[in-house]
C-alpha cells in the first residue's frame, strides 16, 4: 500500500469519484471529482495535534460506527495517503467564529476550510475496473434478529471487534456485559445460496473465513468453545482443507444445519439457538453467549455507476460480466477495459491478486502494442441520405453515434468506438446507414439466394454471432438431431435484423422467419437485443394489420451453451412451417406486393 | 408507463396477463413451452 | 469498378465428419454452376496446411477475387482462412465461410436432405460473395496510460503492475483512503498472517 502513495508513475486521487469517462479503446478520456478534504494533503505531517483539539466525536464509519472518530481524522494509521480530513458534516468551525480550533494549532497551517471540489481530468488507453465486493445486509434473514438483540454481531462486525485497530486492541468482548464470551457460534451462508432471501450464489470467501476466525479466537482464548452450523463447508483453495482439520482439531464443533431461529434469554442476553442438526436428523436446542453471522457479499454498490460509465454488463447475480467465463475471464466486453478482483465475483485476496496481474497484464499487451485494430464490420453513415432524425444515436448501446438534430447535420459515428452490432442500422429508417460487411444489399441478396426454389419448406433463420449461432454450433458439436429445414443468416447482433429483410424473407415466399439473440444479460453488445425485441413487437402488430399471421415470425433467445433449446427450437418452428400452405404464403405475396411497399 | 396487458406466446398459444412497458423491455418466456415469442396483446378499443 | 467477379469455392470433407453425410463430390461439381463461380475443388481437410496452400495456389493461378469455404464454422477457423487469404494477396474481407458441419453434417443424417442443404448454404454464401467488398482495418493509437478504478487489493495489485513495467498510473478511489476492505481484516486465510 506504502508503495502505491510512493510510486513515481501513479497519480492517486483518493476520496475522488469518477464524473464521466468517455472515449473508446486506446482512448478514453477520464473526468474525477476530488473532493475536498479541507486539509491539504501534500503539506499535512500527521502530527495529529488537529484531533486532539476537536470537539466533535462521531461514530467511526471505518469501524462501522463500533469506535469513535473526531471531524477531522485519518481514516486508519496505515492510510494512504496519510493525510487527515475534515467531514464537513461534522465540523463545527465552516464558521471559523464557531470553532477554528483544529487551524490554530496546525503548525504546517494546512487546514483550509475554503477548499473546493477539484476536477481533475486526464486520457488514458486502458481502464481497469477494480471497484470491489461490500457485505450484504444480514437484516434480511429476520430469524436471527440482528436488529434486536445487540450479541448478535456479523462476520464482518466481528473482523473488526477482534482487530488491532478496535480499542479492546483484539480483544473480543460481548457487546452486552463487556465481558469475553464463554461460547460463542458461527452460523454460515447467510445472505448466501437461497432463492428466496438474499442471494442465491455461494460468496465463496465465508466459509474460510469463519474456519479463520475459529482459529484466531482457538490461538488466543482456547477456553473460548467454538460452533460453527453449516450446510456445507467449502475448503477448496490450496491449503485451505488443512486449515479447516486444524480447526476441528483444536476442537471447534461442527454441526451440520443452519439454524431456523434465534432467542434471547432476556436475563442472561445469551442466544438459544434452534436448528435441524441434518446428520442426526434432530432438531437441537444450543445456548451462546454471542453468534457471529457469516454473512455473504454483493458487488459494491458504486460500481453500478462505473458500468454505465463504462458500458459493461452486469450478470444476472449482479457482479460484472467477463467476456467469456473460461476463455476471456479478464476482458470487460467493452474493448480496452480490464477487470479485476471481486468486481467480477466474489473471491479470497489470492484470486484478486491474480486477476489483478492478469488485468495488469493484459492492459500491458495494449499498451505495448501502442496500436489497436477495429474489425471492419463497422458502420457508415451516408451523409445524403441522413435526416439526422436521432435515432441511431439513441439506439447505439456505446454512444458511438452523436447526431446534431436542431443544427439537422447528418450523424457522426466513432469508427473506433463502434462495434458492429448493427442496430443503428436496422433503426435508421432512411437507409442511411451501412455496415461494412454485413451490408443491407448482402443480407438480402442472401435471402433471395435462400428462397430461389422451395421457398415452402425453408425457415430464413437469423442467429446472433456470439449466442444463437454459437448455440447452434454447439448442438452440431454435441452431435444433436433437428429437421434440415432451417437456412441461417449470420449476423454480429440480433440488433442488426432490419424489418425490411424479415418483409422480404415474407415476400420470397418464407413460410416462418425465426429471429435468434442472446439472453438479455448475455447481450454482447449490452442491450441492443432489446432493440431487436422491440422491433419483433412492432412487426408483429403490422403483420396482423395486413393479416398475416404474426406467430409466423418468431423469436427466441438462446445462448451459445443451449444446444438443447436451439434443437427444441428447430422442430418447434418446422412444426409451425409444416401449418403454413402454400395458398397462405402465395396470399403473403400477395397482399406484400399489392399494397405500398413494407 | 407500465400498464397491465395479456400476453400471448406465438409458439403455443397460451395467454397470461402481466406488466409491460414498452420502453423498458424484459426478457419474457412462456411458462407453458419456454418460447420467448410472447407478444404483448394491443388493447381493445373499448366502445 | 467493374471488375469481372472469379468466385473460388472450396468445400472440405474434414475427413469423414462432413463427407459422412454430405456428398461433397457432387456439391463441388454443383457449386461450379453458380454464377460468378469459376473454380470449385474439394480438400480432404481445408485448414490443414496442403488445403491452406490449395487456396493461395488458386487464388493466384485462377485469379480468385472472392474466395468461399465450405467447411465448419467462422466462429472456429474465419481468422485462419482470412489469413490464409491475405497471404496470397487478397484483402481478407473477401472471404466468406460456409458452415457445412456444424450446422448441416452433424446435425443431420440423411444425406439427400443433407446434400441439399448443404447445397443452400453454399448458394447462399456464394451471394454474400458476389457483393463483398475489400475493407481496411481501422488502426487507433493507445494513449500511453492506464485508468485503475477502486483502490482495493485488486486495484493496488493492478497499479503496481502497471506502473513497474513504465506505465503512467491513475488511481481513483472513492474513500478517502486506499486499502479497501482489506484494511480491516486482521488475519487471513490460510496462512492465518
Ligand atoms: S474546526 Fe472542525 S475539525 Fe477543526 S477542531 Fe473544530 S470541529 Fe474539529
Ligand atoms: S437514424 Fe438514420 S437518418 Fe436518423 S440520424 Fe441516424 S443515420 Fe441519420
Ligand atoms: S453498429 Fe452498433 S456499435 Fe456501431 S454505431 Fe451502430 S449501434 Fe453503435
Ligand atoms: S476446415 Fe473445418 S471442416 Fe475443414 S478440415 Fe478443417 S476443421 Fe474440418
Ligand atoms: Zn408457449
Amino acid at each position: 500500500m506504502m508503495d502505491v502513495g510512493r510510486h513515481p508513475k501513479i497519480n492517486l486521487l483518493a476520496y475522488s469519484e469518477i464524473e464521466e469517462i468517455t472515449g473508446y479503446i486506446g482512448n478514453f478520456h477520464v473526468k474525477v471529482r476530488k473532493k475536498a478534504r479541507y486539509v491539504d494533503e501534500k503539506a499535512c505531517t500527521a502530527c495529529d495535534e488537529c484531533v486532539k483539539v476537536c470537539p466533535v466525536v462521531m461514530p467511526d464509519e471505518h469501524q462501522l460506527g463500533l469506535s469513535t472518530r473526531k471531524a477531522i481524522y485519518m481514516p486508519f494509521a496505515q492510510a494512504v495517503p496519510a493525510s487527515y480530513l475534515i467531514n464537513m458534516e461534522d465540523c463545527l468551525g465552516n464558521n471559523p467564529i464557531a470553532c477554528d480550533k483544529c487551524a490554530e494549532v496546525c503548525d504546517p497551517k494546512c487546514i483550509d476550510f475554503d477548499q473546493q471540489d477539484e476536477f481533475v481530468e486526464f486520457d488514458v488507453g486502458v481502464a481497469i475496473v477494480a471497484t470491489g465486493m461490500y457485505v450484504c445486509d444480514p437484516t434480511i434473514l429476520d430469524e436471527y434478529r440482528y436488529t434486536k438483540y445487540e450479541n448478535v454481531i456479523t462476520s464482518w462486525e466481528f473482523e473488526i471487534l477482534t482487530g488491532p485497530g478496535y480499542v479492546t486492541k483484539g480483544e473480543l468482548l460481548r457487546p452486552t456485559d463487556r465481558k469475553p464470551p464463554k461460547n460463542i457460534a458461527f452460523i454460515q451462508c447467510v445472505g448466501s445460496r437461497s432463492e428466496k432471501r438474499g442471494n442465491p450464489y455461494c460468496s465463496n470467501i465465508c466459509c474460510m473465513n469463519t474456519v479463520k476466525d475459529t482459529l484466531f479466537l482457538k490461538e488466543h482464548h482456547p477456553e473460548i468453545d467454538c460452533s460453527v452450523f453449516y450446510m456445507d463447508i467449502r475448503s477448496f483453495g490450496k491449503g485451505y482443507e488443512e486449515l479447516y482439520k486444524r480447526s476441528k482439531a483444536v476442537g471447534v464443533k461442527y454441526i451440520r444445519g443452519i439454524p431456523g431461529d434465534i432467542v434471547e434469554d432476556p436475563k442472561t442476553k445469551n442466544l438459544i439457538v434452534t436448528v435441524e442438526n441434518t446428520t442426526t436428523g434432530k432438531i437441537e436446542k444450543h445456548e451462546f453467549e454471542m453468534v457471529v453471522l457469516s454473512i455473504g457479499v454483493i458487488p459494491r454498490p458504486e460500481t453500478e455507476q462505473i458500468q454505465r460509465a463504462l458500458t459493461l454488463s452486469k450478470a444476472p447475480c449482479g457482479f460484472l460480466m467477463e467476456t467469456h467465463y473460461q476463455l476471456d475471464p479478464i476482458d470487460s466486453p467493452t474493448g480496452g477495459v480490464f477487470l479485476a478482483g471481486c468486481c467480477e465475483s466474489p473471491k479470497d485476496i489470492k484470486s484478486s491478486v491474480i486477476q489483478a496481474s492478469g488485468a495488469a497484464s493484459r492492459a500491458e499487451t495494449l499498451l505495448t502494442t501502442g496500436k489497436v485494430k477495429v474489425e471492419a464490420i463497422t458502420s457508415t453513415i451516408i451523409p445524403d441520405m441522413c435526416k439526422a432524425c436521432g435515432i441511431c444515436a439513441d439506439a447505439c448501446p456505446y454512444g458511438s453515434i452523436t447526431v446534431d438534430r436542431k443544427a439537422k447535420t447528418p450523424a457522426v459515428v466513432v469508427e473506433a468506438a463502434c462495434k458492429g452490432c448493427g442496430t443503428c442500422g436496422a433503426e435508421c429508417r432512411f437507409d442511411a446507414i451501412e455496415m461494412k460487411h454485413f451490408t443491407d444489399r448482402q443480407i438480402m441478396a442472401m435471402i433471395d439466394a435462400m428462397f430461389e426454389e422451395k421457398p415452402e419448406e425453408k425457415i430464413c433463420i437469423f442467429a446472433c454471432n456470439w449466442c444463437s449461432y454459437g448455440g447452434a454450433d454447439l448442438a452440431g458439436l454435441s452431435r444433436m438431431q433437428y429437421p434440415p429445414n432451417g437456412r441461417i443468416i449470420r449476423t454480429m447482433c440480433s440488433g442488426r435484423v432490419d424489418e425490411k429483410f424479415i418483409w422480404h424473407a415474407f415476400k420470397k415466399g418464407a413460410p416462418v422467419v425465426l429471429v435468434s439473440g442472446c439472453h438479455f444479460a448475455d447481450c454482447h453488445y449490452i442491450n441492443a437485443n432489446r432493440w431487436t425485441q422491440k422491433r419483433i413487437e412492432g412487426m408483429w402488430n403490422k403483420l396482423e394489420r395486413k393479416g398475416i399471421r404474426p406467430k409466423r415470425l418468431q423469436l427466441e433467445w438462446i445462448s451459445a451453451a443451449e444446444a438443447v433449446k436451439w434443437t427444441k427450437v428447430m422442430h418447434a418452428v418446422e412444426d409451425l412451417r409444416k401449418t403454413v400452405t402454400k395458398e397462405e404464403i402465395e396470399e403473403t405475396k400477395k397482399i406484400l406486393s399489392d399494397k405500398k411497399k413494407g | 408507463m407500465a400498464e397491465e396487458v395479456t400476453f400471448k406466446c406465438l409458439r403455443c398459444g397460451y395467454e397470461f396477463k402481466g406488466t409491460y412497458d414498452r420502453k423498458v423491455p424484459e426478457e419474457r418466456e412462456c411458462p407453458k413451452c419456454g418460447s420467448n415469442s410472447i407478444r404483448p396483446l394491443p388493447k381493445k378499443k373499448e366502445k | 469498378m467493374a471488375e469481372e467477379l472469379r468466385i473460388g469455392v472450396f468445400v472440405c470433407e474434414c475427413g469423414i465428419n462432413i463427407a459422412g453425410t454430405v456428398d461433397c463430390d457432387g456439391l463441388t461439381e454443383w457449386a461450379k454452376t453458380l454464377p460468378d463461380v469459376v473454380f470449385a475443388i474439394k480438400n480432404r481437410y481445408t485448414c490443414a496446411e496442403p488445403g491452406q496452400q490449395e487456396i493461395k495456389q488458386y487464388i493466384k493461378e485462377e485469379n480468385l477475387n472472392r474466395v468461399v469455404v465450405a467447411s465448419c464454422t467462422p466462429r472456429m477457423h474465419e481468422p485462419t482462412f482470412r489469413r490464409c487469404c491475405a497471404d496470397a494477396g487478397l484483402n481478407p474481407y473477401l472471404f466468406e465461410m460456409a458452415n457445412i458441419r456444424e450446422q448441416c453434417s452433424w446435425v443431420h443424417s440423411d444425406r439427400k436432405q443433407a446434400t441439399q442443404k448443404a447445397k443452400d448454404i453454399v448458394k447462399i454464401a456464394v451471394a454474400k460473395a458476389r457483393l463483398l467488398e475489400s475493407q481496411k482495418e481501422l488502426e487507433v493509437p493507445v494513449t500511453q496510460a492506464a485508468l485503475v478504478v477502486g483502490g482495493g487489493i485488486a486495484g493496488i495489485q493492478s497499479s503496481l503492475d502497471l506502473a513497474d513495467a513504465g506505465y503512467q498510473v491513475w488511481l481513483v478511489e472513492k474513500e478517502p483512503t486506499i486499502g479497501g476492505l482489506m484494511s480491516y481484516i486482521n488475519k487471513t486465510f490460510p496462512t492465518m498472517d
